[in-house]
């Protein structure tokens, strides 16, 4: 594995709780790893722990056996990030911004001018190279920022909420450019709330919550062995009645007209439907099928995603 | 290499992402170039009393030829007077401003001038308008204070019996022959010019701080900053690359002021700045010092300030303050005692003094190093300051 994070731990000045507790995980090369959570969760603290922003507290961050900050010193372009914000200069224009940050990071001459045009032309801005990055809508701002950080041809790459406010076409570009990055050998580490995207592109995924990891492995691994059933009765004044009857299986939760229960197979899935008959309330409608993020997250924290 | 490379970016980035900034351009050019126009003709008059253009009247009630030649000299000396009307007229019109002064001569004055005051009654009165200017005031009584002793000694003389033309030996009494009064320094006669571009010079150069605390909390808050940081560029390194084109923006500043001052102010009917004499060495220092000091007070403040409406307040109040204490808007030597000695410990008074030694004072380097030296010192505190804020 290129990067492994051990035991991590964080806490900001003056804060009550820590940050981050105890988060351990790993990435590989070309792999595309979803980090998971919502708002609050520690995704922010912890790519701005591996971006070099925050120090670590405790724990160890090791890229092929380095400690993160030694390889940093080494090699300042071995990480690069696409922060949540629109991290570059809106006065200045699409061309002049990659100037900037190619000349930082020590690009120069002819090689620095070829690199922004492979950028540009990957972000594909090249009828906006003159056009102020101010000027730019939502999707051409976050293609900015993904070339930016592409500009030196980093091993790893930090996307933090790419998506965040883009019109779903520049979201399907920005995803298969993170995709196209992964394939080309590239570590991705792609934070977001939204699970879809993450259930699209993450090879592997780690769920995080108040600052602890809640569960990891592959997208199969994860929602394997997790299934669900969706109830709904005719009479909605009786949702609170069918919780409390799909209680009695294991845990359920109110969604919409019905309750939701987690099932680890289809074998209760009748012994479950009588009951619910037993206790008078009029079937509507059942659907049995296997978990999606969204409710394995719920089943494991009882909040959603965008909470 | 790398460093260089790195350097030449940010610096580079400064100076395109202030070229945008027009706000901060008029602030930093406009803004101190108009403050020299506008004050150096305003002030024309403080430091080259155009006694002449005065609006006043003169009242002959003597009827002698030794009251005729009085106010003839007076005519000669401060133009054409207007007619004063009846006695309320012209009182009105001085209540009202539109005369400045009026100078009335007693019936009795030419057997005065021969006898000598009665002790009792002045025969030659000055009523000035109340809103004249009180150095004005002082400089038209002494006037007319003095051609009436000129009068009264011509008159003492002829008493005497002292033979040839008593005029003409009067006359000498009063002129330059005798007592000649100027000042020293340089070739340059003092002016208005030569007194509001120093200040406002100095003005406009600290004036800095507003453009780089803005364009500096513009790239903290959009992330900008850190990922520069992640890039793996240094504080220090952020901190030197603003350092450089601010110096660059005092200097074009400093050229433009001073052309102003030389070209500009002469063609719209103002004095010219005169540089002639002056020390260029020790300008070019002087102004290093004063933009070194201008610039890390910037850094420290655009480290201090956390939003953009901090940025945009408490630099332009910072700088007034400082102006308003350093002697910038209102000359030291009008002020009491305390705020002189609060005045001592502004940088924008090391500033302006220094400028002044150069352009008034014919200051060479060697004068100038005790200003310069504060200077530099308050520069290198700053930048430590700077320093700090940001790591921290």
């Amino acid at each position: 594995m290129m990067l492994a994070i051990r035991d991590l731990e964080y806490c900001y000045p003056g804060a009550d709780a820590p940050a981050l507790r105890q988060v351990s995980f790993s990435a590989a090369r070309g792999e595309v790893l979803g980090l998971l959570g919502p708002n609050g969760a520690g995704k922010t603290t912890l790519i701005a722990q591996l971006a070099g922003m925050l120090s670590v507290q405790q724990g160890q961050i090791e890229i092929d056996g380095q400690p993160l900050a030694q390889l940093r010193k080494q090699r300042p372009n071995f990480i690069a990030i696409a922060p949540q914000e629109y991290a570059f200069y809106p006065t200045l224009s699409v061309a002049e911004n990659l100037d900037c940050f190619a000349g930082v990071g020590g690009l120069r001459g002819a090689a620095k001018k070829v690199r922004i045009d492979e950028c540009i032309a990957v972000a594909q801005l090249q009828n906006y190279r003159k056009v102020q990055a101010q000027h730019l809508s939502g999707g051409l701002k976050r293609r900015l920022n993904l070339s930016i950080a592409m500009l030196h041809q980093p091993e790893l790459i930090l996307f933090d909420e790419p998506t965040v406010g883009v019109d779903p076409q520049s979201r399907a570009f920005l995803l298969d450019a993170v995709k196209q990055l992964a394939r080309d050998g590239t570590a991705v580490i792609y934070t977001s709330h939204y699970m879809e995207e993450v259930q699209a592109i993450a090879d592997r995924i780690v769920v995080l919550d108040q600052g602890r990891v809640l569960c990891q492995g592959t997208l199969q691994d994860l929602l394997s062995g997790n299934a669900s059933v969706l109830i709904e009765v005719e009479d909605d004044a009786s949702q609170a009645q069918l919780v409390q009857v799909l209680c009695g299986f294991g845990q359920a939760t109110a969604q919409g007209r019905g309750a939701v229960l987690a099932l680890d197979g289809p074998a209760q899935l009748p012994q479950v439907l009588e009951s619910v008959a037993a206790a008078g309330l009029q079937l509507r409608h059942a659907r049995f099928g296997q978990t999606d993020l969204e409710q394995l997250f719920m089943s494991l924290t009882h909040r959603s995603l965008r909470d | 290499m790398q460093q260089l490379t790195l350097f030449i970016a940010l610096a580079k980035k400064e100076m395109r992402a202030l070229s945008r900034d027009l706000q901060g351009l008029a602030a930093l050019f406009l803004m101190p170039m108009v403050f020299i126009i506008v004050m150096s003709m305003a002030l024309k008059d403080v430091y080259a009393p155009r006694a002449q253009s005065q609006r006043h009247a003169v009242i002959n009630l003597d009827h002698s030829p030794k009251s005729e030649r009085l106010l003839d000299a007076w005519r000669k000396e401060h133009g054409e007077p207007v007619a004063p009307g009846s006695t309320e007229d012209w009182k009105e019109a001085l209540r009202a401003g539109q005369l400045k002064y009026v100078v009335q001569v007693d019936a009795g004055f030419a057997q005065a001038l021969d006898d000598g005051p009665d002790g009792e009654t002045a025969k030659v009165h000055f009523f000035a308008e109340p809103g004249l200017d009180q150095s004005l005031f002082e400089s038209t009584r002494a006037s007319l204070m003095m051609q009436v002793a000129q009068l009264r000694t011509e008159s003492m003389l002829s008493q005497l019996k002292v033979d040839g033309d008593l005029s003409q030996a009067t006359q000498m009494l009063f002129s330059d022959t005798l007592l000649k009064a100027e000042r020293v320094g340089t070739h340059a006669r003092p002016s208005s010019v030569q007194q509001s571009v120093p200040g406002w010079l100095v003005f406009g150069m600290f004036f800095v701080v507003a453009a780089v605390a803005g364009l500096f909390v513009e790239e903290r808050s959009c992330g900008a900053l850190a990922r520069l940081r992640s890039l793996g560029a240094a504080p220090s390194m952020l901190l030197a690359a603003k350092v450089l084109p601010y110096m660059l923006v005092n200097c074009v500043q400093a050229a433009l002021m001073l052309s102003v001052g030389v070209w500009l102010m002469p063609l719209l009917g103002g004095d010219g700045l005169s540089l002639q004499g002056i020390h260029w060495s020790a300008l070019v220092i002087v102004l290093l010092s004063i933009s070194a000091a201008a610039v890390s007070l910037a850094l420290t403040i655009a480290c201090l300030v956390r939003s953009h409406a901090q940025a945009a307040t408490l630099g332009p109040i910072l700088n007034v303050v400082m102006a308003a204490l350093g002697g910038i808007m209102v000359p030291l030597f009008v002020m009491p005692e305390v705020m002189q000695q609060i005045a001592a410990w502004s940088p924008m008074n090391w500033a302006l003094e220094a400028l002044l030694d150069v352009l008034l004072r014919g200051a060479d380097v060697i004068a100038v190093l005790p200003r310069v030296g504060r200077l530099g010192a308050f520069s290198a505190l700053m930048l430590a300051a700077a320093y700090g804020l940001f790591r921290r």
